[in-house]
């Protein structure tokens, strides 16, 4: 792997002409074939990903100008629709699916003259936090092959953290790109709700979903923030509100800024080799200048009931759609017989692998007529009461640092059978989700083992320039903390 | 209120709202993982949230709305492309009228 192999490099190298898009395409279609057949990120690569890159190439040597990431290649959750790409979701519901259009995200990073490489595997839906979920089988962790790569963008995260790709967009509900981030040693940022386009995400929970990249370095995701981030009339929750300048805001100096530390994120069910790697990062940034205090977020415990109310209730509703009809798997049962509700449950039935089911029985139960007040209404003020703690906290502080996840990468199978351990896992990122807050995973030092922990950065409302400058003032203070990628 | 009793009958009942044809032994895996899930959320009810309105979405602006101008969409053919059945111009189905 050649040494230059970040987001901003690769495009700055690219533009100036040093090398073509079509050598670092090959670089990443050769490693590709190397490495992913033993990890599994990719569902699909893309067999025009060279044409793509001479078609860079071909811009160049025309003397027209070349967008922020040319040539790079990009890795794609396979939650987005990409025009003439198979788009699966993870799911046998949507195997044999061709998109006719193009998520919005996909457009502008074909516009910023990116190279769109392959669509990553993930959780069915989105719908997981391990990839195991995945109809197609589990990815597996670049770092150890018996580990997940976390989820629900785990491909997402393994394709960067395998250096197969510089970077890759994952989405995050409640934690699906901070998570794998966290255990791949990658960096990973979820943007505020409603910074990035939704349009072309195949939805999972609409008040929650947001896309957002996954890079080798903090300047690189911000790089692709600033392309995919900005107002889209196709999104009736896209921002109309300027976008920042996020590669300038790395590298910023952050003395004076005011780390707030939740007490509560600090409890029971913390590793302690992820607490110590955590700790050593905050007093790192205590160097560099910041002022590191501690805050409450007192309903912290309530998250993961609060949003697994909210979030199943609004997949229940999404995913509806799936009915046979329009595109995707049609069954009419083991009867044969032409009979329209028997297709439905059929075609529902065989589409849908369990955890889906699980979560739209869930999600039907709780909005269901009896018991809506009680979970269903309940947990949306239990939402607002998450929000408050927040608002609270950040009239003393700046951000919010935490670990991105409790442990390090858990081995394949081992959360799998119990639906509830692997819901809990998702403590530390579900409030910034419920709060609509921009939050990252920056790779703090690893485990004794060489496991990658995440430093998890939350700030306030489309502050995510603050938040890209404590990650990288905190990446440039410890670059032998950085796992590198998996050579 | 009391926690439900998450059996056979009520994930039966959920799963013909959904339109969701569980096997047998589907309606017995998911009554009881759903009886744990349930029972952990039951710790919602120890929050007075007597007058905490509540929270639907987190938009931090309203968005605009975009004006209503008629623009190109997909073709009739491109729609119907993905579908599992089309008959005349349109998606088939079984039929479910008399």
């Amino acid at each position: 792997m050649h040494a230059d192999w970040d987001v901003r490099s690769v495009a700055d190298r690219v533009r100036r002409g040093e090398i073509t898009a079509e050598s670092v395409t090959s670089a990443s279609l050769a490693r590709i074939a190397e490495v992913d057949p033993g990890i599994h990120a990719f569902l699909h690569v893309a067999a025009d990903a060279l044409d793509q890159a001479r078609a860079v190439d071909q811009k160049r040597a025309r003397g027209e100008p070349l967008g922020p990431l040319a040539g790079v290649p990009v890795a794609i959750k396979d939650a987005l629709v990409t025009r003439g790409v198979p788009t699966t979701a993870g799911s046998k519901m949507l195997s044999c699916y061709v998109p006719p259009y193009d998520a919005t995200v996909v457009a502008r990073l074909r516009s910023a003259d990116a190279v769109l490489i392959g669509k990553t595997n993930m959780d069915e839906f989105a719908m997981g936090s391990s990839t195991e979920n995945s109809a197609f089988g589990p990815t597996k962790n670049p770092h150890d092959l018996s580990r997940t790569p976390g989820g629900s963008s785990g491909g997402s995260a393994a394709a960067v953290a395998g250096a197969m790709a510089p970077c890759s967009i994952g989405s995050d509900t409640g934690g699906s790109i901070r998570q794998p981030a966290s255990f791949t040693g990658t960096v990973g940022l979820k943007p505020t709700y409603g910074r990035v386009s939704r349009y072309g995400l195949i939805a999972f929970a609409s008040s929650l979903d947001q896309v957002g990249p996954f890079a080798t370095d903090v300047a690189g995701a911000a790089r692709v923030l600033s392309v995919i981030a900005g107002h889209d009339p196709r999104d009736s929750t896209s921002l109309d509100v300027p976008v920042g300048d996020y590669e300038r805001a790395c590298g910023k100096s952050v003395g004076g800024v005011r780390v707030g530390v939740p007490n509560e994120y600090f409890a029971e069910g913390l590793d302690p080799e992820v607490e110590q790697s955590v700790r050593a990062a905050l007093s790192a940034l205590t160097g560099a200048g910041c002022i590191v205090r501690p805050v409450s977020l007192p309903h912290t415990r309530f998250a993961v009931g609060t949003y697994y109310v909210l979030a199943t209730a609004e997949a229940s509703s999404n995913l509806a759609r799936f009915d046979g009809v329009r595109y995707g798997l049609r069954s009419l049962g083991a009867s044969g017989k032409r009979d329209l509700r028997a297709m439905y449950g059929a075609t529902r039935d065989a589409g849908f692998g369990a955890e889906v089911k699980r979560r739209i029985l869930l999600g039907t139960f709780v909005l269901s007529s009896g018991y809506y007040d009680a979970y269903y209404l309940k947990a949306q003020k239990a939402r607002t009461l998450i929000r408050r703690d927040f608002e609270s906290a950040f009239r003393d502080v700046d951000v919010i640092c935490s670990p991105a996840s409790p442990t390090p990468a858990f081995r394949l199978g081992e959360k799998h059978d119990d639906p509830l351990a692997m819901y809990l896992n998702d403590i530390y990122t579900l409030p910034a989700s419920l709060a609509g807050l921009p939050a990252m995973s920056v790779p703090c030092s690893a485990t004794a083992s060489g496991l990658p922990v995440g430093l998890q950065i939350m700030a306030r409302p489309l502050e995510e320039t603050t938040m890209l400058a404590v990650a990288s003032a905190w990446e440039a203070l410890a670059p032998g903390a950085r796992v590198s990628p998996v050579p | 209120m009391p926690a439900p009793n998450v059996d056979r009958a009520l994930v039966e009942h959920v799963a013909k709202l959904a339109c969701l044809s569980l096997s047998d032994s589907e309606v017995d895996r998911f009554a009881s993982e759903l009886g744990r899930i349930v029972g952990y959320i039951e710790q919602l009810d120890s929050l007075d949230t007597r007058d905490v309105p509540p929270t639907a979405n987190v938009s931090v602006d309203r968005a605009p709305g975009r004006r209503d101008e008629v623009a190109p969409g997909l073709t009739r053919d491109e729609a119907l492309a993905q579908a599992p059945e089309v008959e005349s111009d349109g998606f088939a189905v079984p039929a479910f009228v008399e």
